[in-house]
């Protein structure tokens, strides 16, 4: 009987049922039927115990902080600093694009913040030079799926969270896979460069300039080290860090470089609140859908069809690669996570994946999927910054996706990719 | 039929925008002082060499208020996830129909959580914090530890203003499948709702 709650569950959401309230009336439907009333008790229960989380606060904080930095002008010394290195190759503006949304990412956990903060400095620049409107969208939608890849990441934190890992290790494990996106951009847009002669940006900068344009990145640049060194020296939790990386950002946009107004505060951190609300009801139903997801034994049900399609690991992962594209073309990767996450990294544990490998194979395959048409949130981000219709971006990214989803072969098939910074820092044994 | 909707309507509407309004101003305070206490623990830690037992729990104390007020605003708003894919494949009269029997769904969940969170509330009377206190011995009475049911209230707040905000909702779609919408105000938007993505 219980069996049943997934397929309720899938069509409830398909019809457009908000994914909060569908987590919910599915299992609570079938326990009411069952006769299971004391277990629907329970969810609501777990919906409070699963909100009540310290590990969930560095969402709020980490968003905080890069809008913060973003307000206080950060973003254009980024750019800056990113211009000054890369601007005079040819398709300059678009590799500055792809190296400010790295050098983002550092900063900020979301996709739709680098997108909407590079997005409204960077396509009008790129559109003057001579860009389509449409190419200069799609490179800032293409790139910025970097932000949750490179630590700090929400949707890592979300994933940590619920399938109780190390948010650490998963920081750490996404750092070269991001890296490789960013390269990997770089290299397209190269390709596409030559071929369509796009213009440089400026001249080359002598080094002396560079040093400038480094000494005025310094601060915002020094966030990364202070979060990630933090976290790996043992220092403070990860939402320690985040209220650091807070203060951090207040104190230079306040009082050093001095381009952050007290007024602008009230509306940074309303913003914050209402995301953290709706992230952290997700998440409450997420840990209540979980229980019933272990009571129902679905993922043994599903593994035993999974494995009987073939039981070889590398098959099953190419296959699991694929559902998740195609969920990410759908759903928003924070959701994915919490509804996948569950049902499926036990199956691959199983398998002898590691935890923090699929972990990453799982984040950075939904993350890529925020750029995916049809509904990919970036899409709609880049569209409403740039003026350009939706359609015509996801056309024009059709060449960067191609690059990530390699990106994500790549992660999947060659696990040292991940593996390897949180081994060397003994995060993962 | 619209007019006594309507009339139904304004004074629910007034109720959920103040709601919003007031969440709104304490939420802006309540993640200002998650950040605040979370530093002042990194700060005792090190540089005093003395942790405190509090700032965690009333960090998570704050936050889950947070919740519990600005939930059922971002609900209001239209900011919770969903999947409309579907939905341009219906039409008009269709989809007003889809959203009305969607938005019985979620009052159904609600009235239930209603029905549990009162009960979970109550049961917090029994168990206090372990690490919260009101210290009122500073004027000269005796230190009161705080009860769990403080923080639980928090969800059962959130769900009962979520119910008065998805009343709202059911309301309003009635009155546009009627063809009154014109007579319909807009929801004011307090602040824009974004995902962790």
């Amino acid at each position: 009987m219980l069996v049943w709650f997934l397929p309720v569950f899938l069509v409830f959401l398909m019809i457009g049922l908000p994914v909060f309230f569908a987590l919910l009336i599915a299992p609570g439907a079938l326990l009411w039927l069952n006769g299971q009333e004391r277990d629907i008790a329970l969810l609501y229960r777990n919906i409070y115990n699963g909100m009540d989380s310290f590990p969930l606060m560095a969402i709020p904080f980490f968003m905080l902080a890069g809008e913060l930095m973003n307000r206080g002008g950060i973003t254009e010394r980024l750019v800056e600093f990113a211009q000054a290195m890369m601007g005079h190759l040819r398709g300059g503006l678009a590799h500055v694009n792809v190296l400010s949304s790295m050098l983002f990412a550092g900063l900020s956990g979301s996709a739709v913040a680098d997108t909407s903060a590079l997005g409204s400095m960077l396509i009008p620049a790129m559109e003057k030079q001579g860009y389509t409107r449409r190419f200069s969208a799609a490179i800032t939608a293409a790139s910025s799926v970097i932000g949750p890849i490179i630590p700090p990441s929400g949707i890592m934190i979300i994933y940590a969270y619920v399938m109780g890992e190390s948010v650490a290790a998963l920081f750490l494990a996404g750092i070269v896979p991001g890296i490789l996106v960013g390269i990997g951009l770089m290299l397209a847009v190269k390709v596409m460069a030559d071929k369509y002669d796009f213009p440089v940006a400026s001249r080359k900068y002598t080094w002396g300039e560079r040093g400038q344009a480094s000494l005025k990145a310094f601060f915002p640049l020094l966030t990364p080290v202070i979060i990630l060194g933090g976290i790996l020296g043992g220092i403070f939790t990860p939402t320690e860090a985040a209220a650091v990386a807070v203060g951090y950002a207040m104190f230079i946009g306040l009082f050093v470089l001095k381009t952050l107004k007290l007024s602008d505060l009230s509306d940074v951190f309303a913003r914050a609140a209402m995301t953290s609300a709706v992230v952290l009801l997700l998440v409450g139903a997420a840990m209540a859908f979980k229980t019933v997801v272990s009571l129902s034994h679905a993922p043994e049900t599903l593994a035993h069809w999974i494995l009987s399609l073939s039981d070889n690991p590398l098959v099953l992962l190419f296959l699991i690669n694929l559902l998740l594209f195609v969920v990410g073309m759908f759903l928003d990767a924070g959701p994915a996570i919490i509804i996948l996450g569950p049902i499926l990294a036990p199956i691959f544990v199983n398998l002898g994946i590691h935890p923090v490998h699929f972990a990453i194979i799982m984040s950075v395959n939904l993350t890529v999927g925020l750029a995916t048409p049809p509904m990919g949130l970036v899409l709609f981000v880049a569209s409403s910054v740039s003026g350009e219709r939706v359609e015509r971006i996801a056309r024009a990214i059709v060449p960067f996706l191609l690059v990530e989803v390699a990106v994500i072969f790549l992660i999947t098939f060659v696990p040292a990719i991940s593996m390897t910074i949180p081994r060397l820092t003994g995060f993962v044994n | 039929m619209t007019s006594i909707l309507l009339g139904i309507l304004s004074p629910l509407a007034f109720v959920n925008t103040l709601a919003g309004t007031i969440g709104k101003r304490i939420s802006v305070v309540a993640i200002a002082l998650m950040v605040a206490v979370t530093l002042l623990q990194v700060f005792c830690r090190y540089v005093l060499n003395n942790a405190l037992p509090w700032p965690d729990e009333a960090a998570r104390f704050l936050m889950l208020w947070l919740t519990g007020l600005m939930g059922p605003v971002a609900l209001r708003q239209g900011g919770f996830v969903a999947i409309e894919t579907i939905h341009q494949y219906f039409s008009n009269t269709a989809l007003k129909i889809l959203s009305i029997v969607l938005l019985v769904m979620m009052l159904i969940v609600l009235v239930v959580a209603i029905k549990l969170g009162w009960k979970h509330v109550n049961s917090g009377w029994l168990f206090a914090s372990s690490s919260l206190r009101i210290p009122l011995d500073l004027i000269g009475m005796k230190i009161v530890k705080v009860k769990l049911a403080w923080m639980y209230m928090s969800l059962f707040v959130g769900v009962v203003l979520m119910t008065l905000v998805t009343v709202e909702l059911l309301l309003r779609q009635i009155v546009r499948l009627l063809g009154g919408e014109n007579e319909l105000h807009p929801i004011p938007i307090v602040a824009d709702v974004k995902g962790a993505e």
